[in-house]
């Protein structure tokens, strides 16, 4: 078996009976017990309950019962993700951080399509921090360069993905966080439309910004899981009862004509030459494969930034108060100023900002969606930084750090707009280069298509770190 | 800039936001309105077709 095959192809072989749901959990295992002593993808292998589920699984494929399009496929889980008989940390130091009525009701969905658990992944601690740093599980490796960061929150998922460690994860995105990682680890990833995916059993970090979303090597892998993620749950109010789109029969539907607008302003300023050189090529290859690209200026994003940011700082601390009351010495000193400055915000300017957020949505639709059906920018400034580097300093140059890295994802997180990570080339320094497809509400299966065409016109999401 | 004072001078930023965007609210704009403009939005809300060409 290839140490890097993408989810769909594995899913396919493992219909075809070339390669059994024991034989893809056992490697997949292998590699983890290897591997990710150096990495540290996972806080939590399941082992002996993922062969187990293979074993049934493979039982039951050979009885011609076939779940769902996942059947046999290796996942794992970003740990705030509340698995009943494993632990939930949140990249705490509590090992039972958060606790739910219920699993998560998106992972409940992978695997009632067949996918088989892996174990529970690495996060920045309560999903805060950009870069992928935990003080507690251990900093999670980046595979292309194991000094360099992963991105964050959810670190281990892009890792583990990255490293060929699991086919599939999920991520959650209060401020970028599916698609920093996505970006800094060279694969796929997409945050969905705010309420298109249940956020009921994953840890709530800001309930108006959180998104649950799939992470995986290719827009095809990530347009399986979310058609079997996506869609109305009576456990969460917010999951949206938008019709679900078949995404995968969607990617096959031209791409010719579609109108891809590319920013003037904001996205482009500052930013790294490589990355600009990689992100201007990945909208010529849009062009090339039909698209017509035209410049377009955006409603002010730092706006969106600022009041995004005010939110998401209110209502972590809201929630997470408990623990920085009681237990404040276990957090970070990072995450502690975090939550700290969320208490400082007067109700009169959270709700404020709620209802500017009400506002800059419906204006955005109506500037830009008029014009342009999808836009491309970059995702992060720069290729990952050096872990040291990110680290060092007085804390305010690490909070100032953070939020520079994620200052071009968060404005479609206070958008609620659905946003995918795309890797389009590498720095010199062979650290992977990414851009961003960002849709319409509930139009996931526009910006997963067009994510489609461009892969299909390049490989960048087929090279594969060398981790020895 | 000690950590205190760079949190103090952050939150100031934010709320400044606040003040400067949030006076000429209306009494019409309910943060509910968040989900109605993502509804509205929507490729199948009678707008704009992806790819449909739609005038410029």
């Amino acid at each position: 078996m290839p140490d890097f095959p993408s989810l769909a192809a594995v899913a396919a072989s493992i219909r075809q009976g070339t390669v059994s749901p024991v034989e893809v959990a056992r490697h997949h295992l292998d590699r983890v017990a290897r591997l990710d002593v150096r990495l540290r993808a996972f806080i939590t292998v399941d082992a002996e309950r993922a062969l187990a589920a293979a074993r049934r699984l493979e039982d039951e494929a050979g009885r011609g019962r076939w779940r769902g399009a996942l059947h046999g496929v290796p996942v794992a889980f970003k740990d705030l993700c509340f698995i009943r008989g494993l632990p939930t940390s949140c990249g705490t130091r509590t090992a039972e951080y958060f606790t739910a009525d219920q699993d998560c009701t998106a992972a409940t969905r992978l695997l009632a399509a067949g996918a088989v658990c892996l174990g529970k992944l690495n996060m920045t601690e309560l999903a805060m921090g950009a870069l992928g740093d935990n003080p507690h599980h251990g900093h999670a490796r980046n595979p292309w360069a194991v000094e360099h960061c992963t991105g964050g929150s959810s670190s281990g998922s892009g890792v583990a993905v990255a490293a060929g460690l699991a086919l599939g994860a999920i991520g959650t995105d209060t401020g970028g966080s599916i698609r920093l990682p996505a970006a800094a680890c060279g694969i796929t990833g997409l945050k969905p439309t705010y309420g298109r995916v249940s956020r009921a059993g994953a840890m709530p970090l800001s309930w108006s910004n959180d998104h649950l979303g799939p992470m995986a090597r290719t827009a095809l892998d990530c347009a399986l899981m979310l058609r079997a993620m996506a869609g109305p749950d009576p456990l969460d109010a917010t999951a949206g009862s938008h019709p679900v789109t078949d995404y995968v029969a969607a990617l096959e539907a031209p791409v010719r004509g579609l109108r891809v607008g590319v920013p003037q302003n904001f996205f482009f300023q500052g930013l790294d030459a490589e990355m600009e050189a990689g992100v201007r090529g990945a909208v010529a290859t849009l062009a090339a494969v039909g698209a017509h690209v035209a410049e377009i200026r955006l409603p002010d994003p730092q706006v969106l930034n600022d009041i995004t940011g005010l939110i998401s700082r209110s209502e972590s601390s809201a929630l997470h108060a408990r623990v920085l009351r009681e237990r404040p010495q276990e957090l970070d000193a990072f995450t502690r100023a975090r939550l700290e400055l969320g208490l400082g915000v007067p109700a009169y300017d959270y709700l404020q900002a709620l209802r500017l957020r009400a506002r800059l949505a419906r204006a955005f639709t109506r500037e830009v969606w008029s014009e342009v059906d999808v836009l491309a920018v970059p995702v992060i400034p720069e290729p990952a930084p050096p872990l040291r580097a990110a680290l060092e300093g007085p804390l305010e140059e690490r909070i100032a750090r953070q939020g520079r890295f994620s200052r071009l994802t968060r404005p479609f997180n206070g958008l609620g707009l659905p946003a995918l990570s795309l890797p389009c080339g590498f720095s010199a320094a062979g650290l992977p280069l990414a851009f961003q497809l960002v849709g319409r509400p509930f139009d996931e299966a526009t910006v997963l298509r067009l994510g489609h065409a461009y892969q299909r016109a390049t490989d960048w999401h087929t090279r594969e770190p060398d981790l020895g | 800039m000690s950590e205190n004072k760079f949190q103090q001078a952050e939150l100031a930023n934010l709320l400044g936001v606040i003040e400067r965007l949030a006076g000429d609210l209306s009494l019409a704009e309910e943060p509910a309105r968040f989900a109605a403009a993502l509804e509205d939005g929507a490729p199948d809300a009678g707008r704009v077709a992806p790819g449909a060409g739609s005038p410029r």
